[in-house]
């Protein structure tokens, strides 16, 4: 599903950010990223999506060649992803239901299609009963769970997540993680990037570890 | 890492949507339901905030009502100047004692010469007659014992240039029953330089405050973007296309210029209405037919076309340069 050839990623200003990474993860597998703070995890997650592009190597999506994707592919590359952030990245303007409309409304969908979808999604993360709700009126835990309603509205094969639970409690980040094992059983591919070791060690699942960019550990 | 995946999939989910994978239909509904939204968007944006809104259809509108207003003026200035341009013509005053008989020999004379279009005789009775009709002289008309008017032959010259008119002039004045020979289309070349004159300046007038439109529409978009700056990066980071971002700016680039180009064009029709009593009291005065007009219907297709096309193009330029701006998102 996932497989980065050599990848190396360098700045100008800062150097190399990853150094010839290489690595595959396969259709419905879940894998975390781990490593420090500034190993590479968050570079090599805003590769994938072409939000940036690799300074070498390849990136093979499906057997799609992201770096060689032009400008007006990328989109439709992006819409394919579920991505999840840090920081929510939520519309803090608009209700739960729009924010999580946003990815349908992109791609065209139909209007009764929006609501089904969207309604179908909330209930998967329980915010069904506030969907007319702004972002800044939930908990932390809350708001992360309509981005991730967000990034599966419009069933992705792969869910991408910087850090999901970085801002939350113990508690509510192994709810988190639940929540992405339950859409990793139905057959979903996802990638964990996270530095909270002992979370992860819980869910011993496949680990890729990242230390000042090289792939220290693929366990 | 060059090993063969053992359970390659047969199609990439990747790759299908990048070109086909969606049906006609499909696509024509996505588009339907992409305009949809990004016309309530639009809309719903001008609503959002009505001050700054209106206020900028208001400058819109005041930029676009001069223009407006001094094309109607060169409209309706036009319309007598087109009739008038007919009658340039040569007015042959003959001698008073000349019988009305050797009048018309004369004028079946002229009629022949291929220099001219035509001959008409009005002879001293025409004069009478026509000028009781038209002008407020009834009165005095009727005190007078004698007819104090010449006879005259209207003459329309083939060639209208200087020197042939000139010397056309000259011949006529050595026929001996001339008495008089007027040709006055000095005035005319006058009154038409002026308002050649006044056309130009009110393009120009029309072409600097054309770009006042494409600024302000253009501005008030670029505080939109920055406002939405957020809005419009996470969009992105979801995969949507440019044009999705670049449509409810351009539909609001519309709005702007067609409700400003409207308000204009409203502004512009109540000053003619506000002169129109008393210009057309003044017409009616010099017994001319001539009504002020309301702007025309071409020049309210254009007025509106070009704020429109105006209202469009400022916003794509700073909607294009916003997301060059954004675009490492």
């Amino acid at each position: 599903m996932i497989e980065f050839q050599n990848v190396t990623k360098r700045y100008p200003e800062s150097g190399e950010a990853l150094s010839d990474v290489s690595f595959r993860i396969e259709r419905g597998e879940l894998a975390f990223l781990t490593g420090h703070s500034g190993a590479g995890k968050s570079t090599l997650l805003r590769l994938i999506p072409a939000f940036e592009r690799p300074s070498r190597g390849d990136i093979i999506l499906d057997g799609v060649h992201v770096p060689k994707l032009n400008n007006r592919q990328i989109p439709h590359l992006r819409r394919k992803l579920g991505l999840i952030f840090q920081d929510y990245r939520l519309l803090n303007d608009r209700s739960v239901f729009e924010n999580v409309a946003l990815p349908l409304h992109i791609t065209g969908h139909h209007p009764h299609d929006v609501g089904r979808r969207v309604r179908a999604a909330l209930d998967k993360v329980g915010l069904l009963k506030k969907e007319k709700r702004l972002p800044m009126a939930l908990s932390g835990g809350e708001q992360q769970r309509v981005g991730i309603a967000r990034a599966i509205v419009h069933k992705p094969q792969l869910i991408l997540a910087d850090e999901p639970t970085g801002n939350l409690d113990a508690e509510l980040s192994e709810e988190i993680m639940r929540m992405f094992q339950d859409f990793n059983a139905v057959g979903v591919t996802v990638l964990i990037a996270s530095h909270d070791q002992h979370l992860v060690h819980r869910f011993s699942q496949r680990t890729l570890r990242l230390e000042h960019g090289r792939l220290a550990g693929d366990a | 890492m060059a090993q063969r995946r053992q359970n390659a999939p047969r199609q990439s989910l990747f790759r299908q949507p990048f070109a086909q994978g969606r049906t006609l239909k499909e696509r024509l509904q996505a588009y339907g339901s992409l305009q949809v939204y990004s016309l309530k968007a639009s809309f719903s944006r001008i609503w959002e905030t009505p001050i700054a809104s209106s206020l900028t259809i208001l400058v819109v509108a005041i930029a676009l009502a001069l223009p407006a207003s001094f094309s109607a003026l060169i409209d309706n200035a036009r319309q007598p100047l087109e009739a008038l341009d007919t009658t340039s013509q040569i007015s042959l005053f003959l001698k008073p004692e000349l019988s009305n008989e050797a009048a018309r020999k004369l004028t079946e004379r002229l009629k022949k010469n291929p220099r001219l279009f035509g001959a008409i005789l009005m002879t001293k009775e025409d004069g009478l007659k026509e000028l009781t009709a038209f002008s407020g002289f009834q009165d005095a008309l009727a005190a007078l014992t004698s007819n104090p008017l010449p006879a005259v032959i209207i003459l329309r010259p083939v060639a209208t240039d200087a020197t042939s008119v000139t010397q056309l002039l000259n011949e006529l004045r050595t026929l001996p029953e001339s008495d008089r020979v007027q040709f006055d289309d000095e005035w005319l070349k006058k009154l038409r330089a002026l308002l050649a004159i006044t056309e130009r300046c009110v393009v120009a007038f029309s072409l600097l405050l054309g770009f006042g439109v494409l600024f302000i529409v253009g501005n008030t978009i670029r505080l939109e973007l920055q406002n939405r700056r957020e809005e419009i990066v996470v969009s992105k980071i979801l995969g949507a296309t440019n044009g999705f971002i670049r449509r409810p700016f351009i539909h609001s680039g519309f709005w702007y210029a067609f409700l400003g180009a409207l308000l204009a064009l409203i502004v512009a029709d109540l000053l003619i209405l506000g002169v129109k009593g008393p210009a057309d009291e003044l017409a009616a005065l010099y017994g001319s037919p001539y009504r002020l007009a309301f702007l025309s219907l071409s020049s309210t297709a254009v007025l509106l076309g070009a704020a429109i096309l105006l209202g469009i193009v400022g916003a794509w330029i700073v909607v294009a340069r916003f997301l060059r701006e954004i675009d490492p998102a």
